[in-house]
């Protein structure tokens, strides 16, 4: 509940002092922030009566509302509110921004109030998207930066940079903490943003940060997406997961458009785990479990449809008018997820999803290299296997057996850009030149020392309950070793000075390049394990396989040109 | 949770700027701004019936004008239609209060027959259903047509209204069926004494005296069912009149559900609602573009052909009038 009800304390602070009608100005970044955690409905019971994009090109004057403007403090912004105080629409001006605003902008806003028509100027910081009470996002645009080395293109590095500090900040300025930040080792970006996330905190805006709490600060903990490549390639067997993979969410609503005919009201759904009780408790149910509580479901609201039929009496009408609003709520409800479920199942069919994922566990998990070779040539000699999952089943073979055999590796190569004309050559050559071994941290596949290959096998040994879903994410073993105090501080220094006195309670992961559902479940489920750590969990994007593989090649396309060039 | 106010740091700024540029424009446009800005900021404060939710226009005097511009900042008509509204619903609040305490105390036993009190009940009631249907005729007159930003403050505002009004409404209709329900079980619960106390009596005298025994009911008792049929007459005639309010708000709520917002629909995005604006206006402007087109190229070709048309028609009648004349 922290990130989201924070966003929403912020909006309803927003609002509340501020009698009459308004109308709300938001940017195209803010947009998303307020309307994950607020819903219109909501808004309109504070009075605020229109909801506008800055930017966009209304000139009629309102001058019975009052504006309340919720932005970034970007240039362009800046820019916009000074063209809009030089000409007034609206009452009254109530500026809000969602970071850290420096002097010469509040300079530039004040010389351009002339009429002096704003009334108050604000720093209100909810500038990430709370998606979940545990998972944010900062939904950083042209997310392949950080893939690229700094000399290549410094100034949109630093952009990048600058925006996930910003995020971070915010973040820690909504829980009122100061971190003590930790990097992965390995990565440059990492040790970059910690760096100036450290140098925000500690040294330019050292006073914003101070909250003089005697408690043990929390834990920034910043790794690179490219410690885990595997995560973001596997195919997703739990719901909320799977929903991105296969169709794809953005802020919490998915857009149904794409996949063939759906009735009007079904082709945008929201998945909000706030809002739907349903989607809250099986958000993290695998597949199989999920189709079940869909029956259930379904049942249950043709027991309701079967008691909302025989109205006799004035009794049964009045209940009925009085349930009915509850009634079409659930109508709604299921039919949102029983479109969702049978879109998916239809899609896992037509790309025989439960074979090539079984091999794609099997490699992230076991790693039997005979039989997975052979499994790994029989589909790609199988033109009924889609080419995206081809070369993630190439890709995960690569990473997993980089080391142990070339030769193999080069021959799926062949077979790949044989296969198909679409595969940009030397894709997996960029992947395991960004994610080889020599780059990793993490121990990703449990093999590097002796006590986790003996947890390997014990694992092994024990068995498992579903094929599907046995992968566990790397940062579940992150976790697990924050919690017992063994996240070794050869492999993810401090920065600066400022060490860790005991076990921290609060501990934020941002994961630079995106984070994935699957990890934002091993997160909720550790929450939930009350260990007495509370993990959120952050990141620049939230990935699926089509989205890392985009970035991939955009970062590759860069890489080549400017080589080219040289 | 933090926050940082900036706004006096802001108004230092601002206040020293304005000292430099006091020479370059009259003061006195300032002052005057400022206080039209204040009587705005007071203005809420002292002029309404009802604290929280006030809709009343914020300042009559754009601060714009005293740049000389002709613009006058009064708020469009259908801001006082929906302070109306917020009026009524107010009224039929407290009269919700009383209607509360009034079927408290007719629900109470007591000596009196309590006719009073059902009056003022079935009054209380009329009102109220009177109030609600005026406020949603009312709250139908709001909507407006047109892409414009100005229609969609008008939509939302209604739909805002539309909101409270069905949840009032709602709080109205629960608290009637909750009185007509202990109102029935009294009801019953009376007739059940009553009869038996019928049957009381008619044992005693089979017991004490035969000779009475088919002489059915003594005046007492007969006297007593007329009463009882009188009260049941009484009774069933208000439950009718609760119905029928029932009913007549069942039909505002269907009213009121097309504009009420589901809760966790996408309806209820406010980024799906912002798209939706900027599609509907790209639309419209679209459409008005085509139609344009369509209206200009129509208008042209008509007029061509009309004129060619007569040119045919002048030549002919030159070449005629050169053959025969």
């Amino acid at each position: 509940m922290v990130l989201v009800s924070a966003v929403r304390d912020y909006i309803n602070r927003m609002l509340q002092d501020i009698s009459g009608m308004k109308v709300l100005l938001l940017d195209s970044y803010t947009v998303s922030v307020v309307s994950v955690a607020y819903s219109q409905s909501e808004l309109l019971q504070k009075e605020v009566f229109l909801v506008e994009l800055i930017g966009s090109k209304s000139k009629e004057s309102m001058s019975h509302l009052k504006a309340v403007f919720f932005l970034r403090p970007t240039t362009e912004n800046i820019q916009y509110l000074r063209r809009q105080l030089a000409s007034p629409r609206f009452a009254e001006y109530h500026l809000f921004f969602s970071n850290i605003l420096n002097d010469t902008q509040i300079h530039i806003l004040a010389d351009s109030d002339e009429q002096e028509v704003v009334k108050q100027v604000q720093e209100f910081y909810a500038d990430f998207v709370a998606i979940d009470p545990y998972h944010f996002t900062l939904n950083v645009q042209s997310n392949h930066i950080y893939m690229l080395p700094v000399v290549m293109d410094p100034s949109s590095l630093q952009n990048y940079c600058d925006c996930v500090v910003d995020g971070i900040a915010a973040v820690f300025l909504a829980l009122k903490r100061r971190p003590v930040i930790r990097y992965q080792r390995t990565s440059d970006v990492a040790k970059r943003i910690a760096q100036e996330t450290a140098n925000l905190m500690y040294q330019k805006e050292t006073g914003l940060f101070d909250f003089r709490r005697a408690e043990i600060s929390p834990l920034l903990l910043v790794v690179d997406r490219r410690d885990d490549p595997i995560t973001p390639l596997l195919n997703q067997w739990t719901y909320q997961a799977m929903v991105h993979e296969l169709i794809g969410i953005q802020d919490n609503k998915v857009d149904l458009r794409s996949i063939g005919k759906i009735s009007k009201d079904q082709q945008e759904v929201v998945l909000s785990s706030e809002q739907d009780v349903f989607f809250k408790s099986n958000m993290y149910e695998n597949f199989g479990d999920l189709g079940m509580n869909i029956k259930r479901m379904v049942d249950e609201f043709q027991q309701v449809a079967k008691s909302n039929q025989n109205i006799q009496t004035i009794e049964d009408m009045a209940k009925f008018v009085d349930n009915y609003p509850e009634y079409r709520k659930m109508q709604g409800n299921v039919s949102k997820h029983v479109t969702m479920v049978t879109e998916m199942s239809k899609i896992v069919e037509e790309r025989k999803l439960m074979l090539v994922s079984q091999t794609e566990q099997d490699l992230a998990c076991n790693g039997g290299q005979v039989a997975t070779f052979e499994a790994v040539t029989n589909f790609l000699n199988d033109e009924s296997v889609s080419d995206i999952d081809c070369l993630r089943l190439v890709m995960l073979y690569a990473l997993r057996f980089e080391k142990e055999n070339p030769l193999q590796i080069m021959q799926l190569f062949n077979k790949l850009s044989s296969r198909s004309s679409k595969y940009k050559p030397g894709l997996v050559q960029f992947l395991l030149k960004q994610a080889g071994v020599d780059k990793r941290t993490g121990d990703l596949y449990g093999n590097r020392d002796l006590l986790n290959i003996a947890r390997n096998m014990a694992r092994g040994l024990k068995g498992i309950e579903n094929v599907y879903t046995q992968h566990q994410p790397l940062l579940f073993q992150t976790m697990e070793n924050l919690t017992k105090g063994r996240l070794r501080d050869v492999d993810y220094p401090f920065v600066g000075n400022h060490f860790q006195q005991g076990r921290p309670q609060d501990v934020v992961i941002f994961v630079v390049g995106g984070t994935t559902y699957e990890e934002a479940r091993a997160v909720a489920l550790q929450n939930a394990t009350n260990s007495g750590i509370r993990f959120i969990l952050g990141g620049s994007v939230v990935l699926n396989s089509k989205r890392f593989l985009k970035d991939l090649e955009e970062a590759q396309r860069i890489v080549r040109s400017s080589t080219n060039a040289i | 949770m933090a926050t940082r106010n900036r706004t006096p740091l802001f108004r230092k700024h601002r206040d020293a700027l304005k000292n430099v540029r006091v020479p370059t424009i009259s003061s006195s446009s300032h002052s005057s701004s400022g206080s039209s800005v204040g009587m705005a900021i007071e203005l809420p404060n002292n002029s309404i019936l009802h604290s929280n939710r006030s809709y009343v226009p914020l300042s009559t005097e754009d601060p714009g004008s005293s740049r000389g511009a002709a613009t006058v900042g009064l708020p469009p008509a259908w801001v006082d239609v929906s302070e109306e509204i917020t009026e009524n619903m107010q009224r039929a609040r407290t009269k919700m209060a009383e209607l509360v305490k009034a079927h408290a105390k007719a629900l109470m036993p007591s000596f009196g027959d309590g006719k009073e009190d059902q009056r003022m009940i079935e009054d209380l009631t009329q009102e109220i259903t009177d109030l609600l249907k005026r406020s949603e005729k009312k709250l139908m007159k709001l909507s407006a047509s047109g892409p414009s930003k100005d229609s969609n403050v008008r939509k939302n505002v209604q739909r805002s209204l539309a909101t409270d009004l069905q949840s009032l409404s709602m709080e109205l209709r629960k608290k009637q069926s909750a009185y007509l329900k202990r109102l029935r079980q009294q009801k019953e619960g009376q007739d059940g004494v009553d009869l038996e106390m019928n049957l009381n009596d008619k044992f005693k005298p089979k017991v004490e005296d035969d000779d009475f025994m088919d002489m059915g009911f003594n005046e007492h008792q007969m006297a007593k069912v007329k009463k009882n049929e009188a009260f049941t007459v009484e009774r069933e005639r208000e439950i009718a009149q609760v119905v029928e309010s029932v009913n007549e708000l069942a039909q505002i709520m269907k009213d009121l559900s097309v504009l009420v917002i589901d809760q966790g629909t996408i309806v209820d995005r406010i980024d799906y609602n912002i798209q939706n604006v900027a599609a509907t206006v790209e639309e419209g402007y679209k459409q008005l573009q085509k139609a344009e087109r369509t209206q200009r190229k129509g208008g042209m070709v008509m007029c061509a052909t009309v004129l060619v048309i007569m040119c045919f028609i002048m030549l002919v009648l030159l070449i005629l009038k050169e053959i025969f004349l």
